[in-house]
């Protein structure tokens, strides 16, 4: 008896929290009784467990409710398969535009084809579609932006020194792209050696552990340069007092503990994508695409490096 | 005409020599029976035969010409075939699938599922057996499935079949079954190498009898040879008493058990077991003496009736509350419910006391540890240590291991099921007169055996079971196996009749 | 004779990861001039201690014979809880601590009542927790990291500049986790129910309660090990320790335990651990690629586990 109780009150739970998380996109469907409330708009994005792509997703949603536009956001969980479900359930759902999010660049091309065959626009944000066309591809450039990054980060050490790089798990588009802009950037100073490159996985703990192992093989070192802000955080953390003076550190993606960090002056410089901005970009498209007006097939997000100076100017949550 | 003939077989283990000089020959025709203690060398000598060790010196031959067995695969095509104590069947599958594993007949590429019972059908009519081949083993008694392992190791096309021990599992009816198959096979020119603890088997069923001991062949005798005389070769010393029991005065009833009743088990069962009092509990396998035991002990629960053990009534299905009154199991399957075979000596004589040792959440382990010391130093475990793991312990060692737990945690009534299956003769001896020492010693015992010659030559009172209800109760003066087997077999309704 | 051969056995069995250690240290130092200092060793002993203080949790419960993969989301529930209830609502910093630690303990007992009463697999009713607090962490945080309070990120600090407090809770952690499998009645019930579990019901050993008190006493080392993460970064992030599980299963196999229950040291767990900190360090200082480093942490992993099997195989 004790069983069958203890299963269905496990399965009753998971009912209810199952429709408290659908309440959400459900309630504000009902809400929205603007004139553009009957356009849908289906948003897969790649994960929401990083800072970065919530902004990216807060950014559409105040777009949408801008617009009139019903968006329906979707977590893919950095699952490129379930991400092609999630396509294929707005296709039913008749979306009349789909911002898909790539998990992975050459992955999304089943989920970009699944739309297509339904005659849905697709916008593809933050990373590009390979092997299948898009609508629109809204980006920041990270290539560009690790080039920055070097360009930065040898301003602040006068052109010369020794600098280690935290890289992002390997084989993933933006490690790669980073490193790439970055390795092409710092070339241009031929004062300024790499010393090591070693990968953090994007995570800030590792960062901190990676760093403090990397100052006992390379102690002269005065420049850092992290593929994303919890990396550089967490080399913050391991350099302590030395943080942003003896050490400069640069990191990427603006996120609001990096923002925090670049006010208080323990890190030097973050190349800042604007997340909230593209998520705006993507959804201001995905309602043109939707009408029928003809858009742009890429549009360019710029990055910006918030320094010392400039960071009050970015909105930090 | 010789068959198979193995010669001067030795091999080394680390640190053990396992076989010392082994010689062998079985005759197509016979029934050749191996007998030895356990860690005599049976065991190591037929997985030599079947390929699954490779012996460090001597040969063997088959028809005369020497053959290298090197795999299960080198056995089967050379037509030995080994029936292990652990079956070799796959549980979900049907009794035909099980017949042609890993061959089945084919039909266009697809397993052709009629000609597959067809020889099925065939096969089990050659053994003799009943069962419809679409029946999934694992719905077979422990009788039927060892029939169908015989059909299998038939459908080889075996001329050697080795069988470990068939009987060990076998209720008296089954094991005459058995020796019926066994004997057909004899007269289809077979070549069978038989291994029994059980002395009066070999003239049953024997025409030669190798005996092992301590790794080498010590003799080979013809099957009528005295037991006296097969005891004196296994063990190296003549064994005085097989069943050395003291019967003293009963006590006071130390267990009462009234009206014990499970749905579809067993019904209605009451008796009592006095201090310093042997009971044997008697009938064939399935008649629910296993489930009885288990329920006293409150290792399963009941639906009616009432446990007393010393004046106290434990809670039904409840394991503590029953130790705590006093009661210890020795199960039936020493190595699964009885022992942590991965663990040593000490840890295991000491699992039942280790609640009492505590104090504060710590365990005394010193204490536990001279407690073990002694028990064992009573038993007469031979070990290298209360170190040892009781895996490497031979099974009689085992078995006093299992019982030490309960004397160390003095239980007053122990339940012995099934306490010397599997032991060879000298430590059945041995636990024989634990048995009297408990009993003299005010304890009460509770044997469920299907060794009848044990159960008579053992018990003070003879209670049997029959189809879930106990039928009748002998005491020691009048039982005979007769009179123990009618009522066994007697046609009672019962939660178990069909 | 037969004695020697037991004796060599358990040497093997005890040792195999200690001298496993001794070796890779011996190639690091010879590889590396970085590699033995006292600064850099300790380095070390920061790095393994969250995975260490898993891994003694882990260790219960592999002696068993279940597994919690939940580990890695319960220490970052733990410490999203920590984090939460003083900075967000403002509990005073020891009540946080504790709420805190009951959250584990919690999440362990959850698990236990499935696995003891629900019948389920350690692994599913792990693989359940291990969505459910990761779940969780990210609702309270709403996906974004906290500050941990200062008193507690004291935690991630050293003492006096030099001994640092991960490596000390650590140790504590450790010599709790020996004591436990050792000296105390639940330890030594662990090694019977996973050596043998209907021997040790019949031995009137309470297995379900058993279960739920080790299940129990891994969330709450899980805990102290996202306290411990936390209190490094002095922030607590939803996200945290993802994947930790693995790496603190990893360690207690290196350590000698056996998946198959039974058979597992608070001490070989250590090592283990310490094995997989020392590599990863030692990557770092002889700057191998990021993609090398992945296949020579599977190669030792899978040496270690071999060795084990190996092992067992020449016990039968």
């Amino acid at each position: 008896m004790r069983i069958p109780a203890l299963v269905i009150a496990g399965a009753a739970l998971a009912l209810g929290l199952t429709a408290c998380g659908s309440a959400g996109p459900s309630g504000s469907n009902n809400a929205s009784g603007s004139p553009g409330g009957n356009i849908k708009i289906g948003m897969t994005v790649s994960t929401l467990n990083n800072p970065y792509f919530v902004q990216l997703r807060d950014g559409a949603q105040a777009e949408a409710q801008k617009a009139g536009a019903t968006l329906t956001v979707t977590d893919a969980q950095n699952d490129a398969s379930q991400q092609v479900n999630q396509v294929q359930n707005f296709a039913s759902q008749a979306m009349k535009a789909i911002i898909l999010n790539p998990v992975d660049s050459d992955a999304a091309a089943p989920a970009a084809k699944a739309a297509e065959r339904a005659n849905i626009p697709v916008i593809a944000a933050d990373r590009g579609v390979n092997g299948a066309e898009v609508a629109q591809t809204v980006a920041s450039d990270n290539v560009t932006g690790g080039k920055l990054a070097a360009q930065e980060l040898a301003e602040l050490l006068g052109h010369k020194g020794q600098v280690v790089v935290l890289q992002g798990v390997a084989g993933t588009s933006a490690a790669r792209d980073r490193g790439q802009g970055f390795t092409d950037g710092i070339k241009a100073f031929p004062n300024i050696k790499v010393v090591a490159q070693q990968p953090a996985d994007f995570d800030r703990t590792k960062g901190l552990d990676v760093m403090t192992n990397l100052l006992q093989s390379n102690p002269g070192i005065n420049g850092v340069f992290a593929e994303n802000d919890e990396m550089a955080l967490g080399a913050i953390k391991a350099l302590g007092a030395k943080a942003g003076k003896e050490v400069k550190v640069v990191g990427f993606d603006g996120t609001p503990d990096g923002l925090k960090a670049v006010k208080a002056g323990t890190m030097n410089a973050s190349v800042a994508q604007q997340p909230t901005l593209l998520g705006q970009q993507a959804v201001a498209a995905a309602v043109k695409a939707a009408k029928g007006e003809k858009i742009e097939k890429t549009v360019a997000v710029p990055v910006k490096v918030a320094t010392t100076e400039n960071v009050d100017e970015f909105k930090i949550y | 005409m010789e068959l198979l003939r193995a010669e001067g077989l030795r091999k080394r283990f680390p640190g053990v020599l396992a076989l010392d000089g082994v010689d062998l020959t079985v005759r197509a025709g016979e029934v050749h029976v191996l007998l030895g203690e356990n860690g005599a060398g049976k065991s190591t000598l037929i997985k030599m035969l079947s390929g699954a060790y490779h012996p460090d010196e001597g040969r063997v031959l088959l028809d005369g010409h020497p053959v290298h067995i090197r795999t299960a695969g080198d056995a089967q095509r050379l037509g030995i075939a080994t029936i292990y104590q652990e079956f070799n069947l796959v549980p979900e599958l049907s009794v035909a699938e099980n017949l042609s594993l890993g061959r089945p007949p084919r039909r266009f590429g697809f397993v052709d599922t009629r000609k597959m019972h067809e020889r099925a059908v065939e096969l089990l009519a050659r053994v003799g057996v009943d069962v419809d081949p679409r029946t999934p083993v694992a719905r077979l008694g422990i009788a039927r499935m060892q029939m169908v392992e015989i059909a299998k190791a038939l459908a080889l096309d075996a001329r050697v079949l080795i069988m470990d021990e068939p009987t060990a599992v076998l209720t008296t009816g089954e094991v005459e079954k058995l020796f019926s198959i066994v004997r057909r096979l004899r007269e289809d020119g077979v070549a069978i190498v038989f291994i029994t603890h059980h002395l009066e088997e070999i003239a049953a069923i024997g025409d030669r009898v190798t005996v092992l001991r301590d790794g080498r062949s010590v003799g080979e005798v013809p099957a009528d040879t005295p037991q006296d005389e097969l005891v004196r070769l296994m063990v190296g010393r003549p064994i005085d008493q097989q069943f050395p029991r003291e019967r003293g005065q009963a006590g006071e009833p130390l267990l009462k058990v009234t009206g014990l009743g499970r749905k579809g088990v067993f019904e209605d069962v009451s008796f009592e077991v006095r201090a310093g009092e042997v009971v044997g509990l008697a009938g064939l396998v399935g008649a629910g003496r296993t489930e009885v035991a288990r329920a006293v002990f409150g290792a399963d629960r009941y639906d009616t009736g009432e446990v007393t053990v010393r004046g106290r009534r434990p809670a039904p299905g409840d394991v503590v509350a029953a130790m705590e009154a006093g009661l210890g199991l020795v199960p039936e399957d020493r190595k699964g419910q009885g022992l942590v075979l991965g663990a040593d000596i000490a840890e295991n004589l000491g699992l039942v006391t280790m609640r009492e040792a505590t104090r504060a959440g710590f365990v005394d382990r010193g204490g536990q540890r001279r407690a073990a010391a002694e028990v064992a130093e009573q038993l007469g475990i031979r070990m290298t240590g209360l170190a040892q793991e009781v895996r490497t312990l031979s099974g009689g060692n085992q078995q006093k291991v299992v019982i030490g737990k309960w004397l160390e945690a003095d239980a007053g009534v122990l339940i012995l099921d099934e306490p010397t299956r599997g032991i060879d003769v000298g430590a059945k001896v041995e636990i024989y007169q634990l048995i009297n020492q408990l009993t003299a010693s005010g304890h009460a015992v509770l044997m469920i055996s299907s060794d009848l010659p044990e159960v008579l030559g053992m018990s003070d009172r003879i209670l049997v079971m029959a189809r879930g209800r106990l039928v009748g109760e002998l005491s020691a003066a009048e039982a005979t196996q007769d009179g123990v087997m009618a009522l066994a077999v007697a046609e009672v309704a019962g939660p178990r009749g069909r | 004779m037969a004695a020697n051969v037991f004796l060599r056995r358990s040497w093997l069995a005890e040792n195999g990861a200690l001298a496993a250690l001794v070796v890779l240290i011996v190639a690091l130092s010879l590889l590396s001039s970085d590699f033995l200092s006292v600064t850099n060793l300790l380095n070390v002993g920061v790095q393994a201690a969250v995975t260490a203080i898993l891994a003694f949790g882990g260790t219960f419960v592999i002696v068993t014979g279940g597994i919690d993969l939940s580990v890695g989301s319960v220490a970052a529930l733990s410490a999203i809880v920590l984090a939460w209830t003083a900075a967000v609502a403002g509990l005073p910093w020891p009540l946080a601590t504790v709420l805190s630690l009951v959250v584990g303990v919690a999440c362990g007992l959850v698990s236990a009542a499935l696995i003891a009463y629900g019948k389920l697999p350690p692994f599913i009713a792990t693989l359940a927790m291990l969505g459910i607090a990761r779940g969780l962490a990210l609702v309270i945080s709403q996906g974004s990291p906290i500050p941990m309070p200062d008193a507690v990120s004291h935690l991630g600090d050293t003492i006096g500049g030099y001994l640092p407090v991960p490596v000390i809770v650590m140790l504590v952690m450790g010599a709790l986790a020996a004591v436990i499998l050792n000296r105390t009645y639940v330890g030594r019930a662990m090694y019977a129910i996973g050596g043998n579990e209907e021997a040790a019901r019949l031995s009137g050993i309470k297995v379900s309660r058993q279960k739920l008190i080790t299940y129990a006493l891994s969330g709450g080392f899980a805990a102290v090990a996202g306290i411990v993460l936390a209190s490094r970064l002095a922030s607590a992030q939803p996200q945290a320790a993802a994947g930790y599980e693995l790496d603190a299963i990893a360690a207690v196999v290196i350590g000698g335990a056996s998946l198959s229950g039974g058979k597992g040291r608070a001490l070989g767990t250590f090592v283990g651990a310490l094995i997989l900190a020392v590599l990863r360090n030692g990557l770092n200082l002889l700057s191998v690629s990021a993609f090398w480093q992945q296949v020579v942490i599977g190669v030792v992993i899978a040496l270690a586990v071999l060795v084990d099997t190996l092992r067992r195989r020449g016990m039968s």
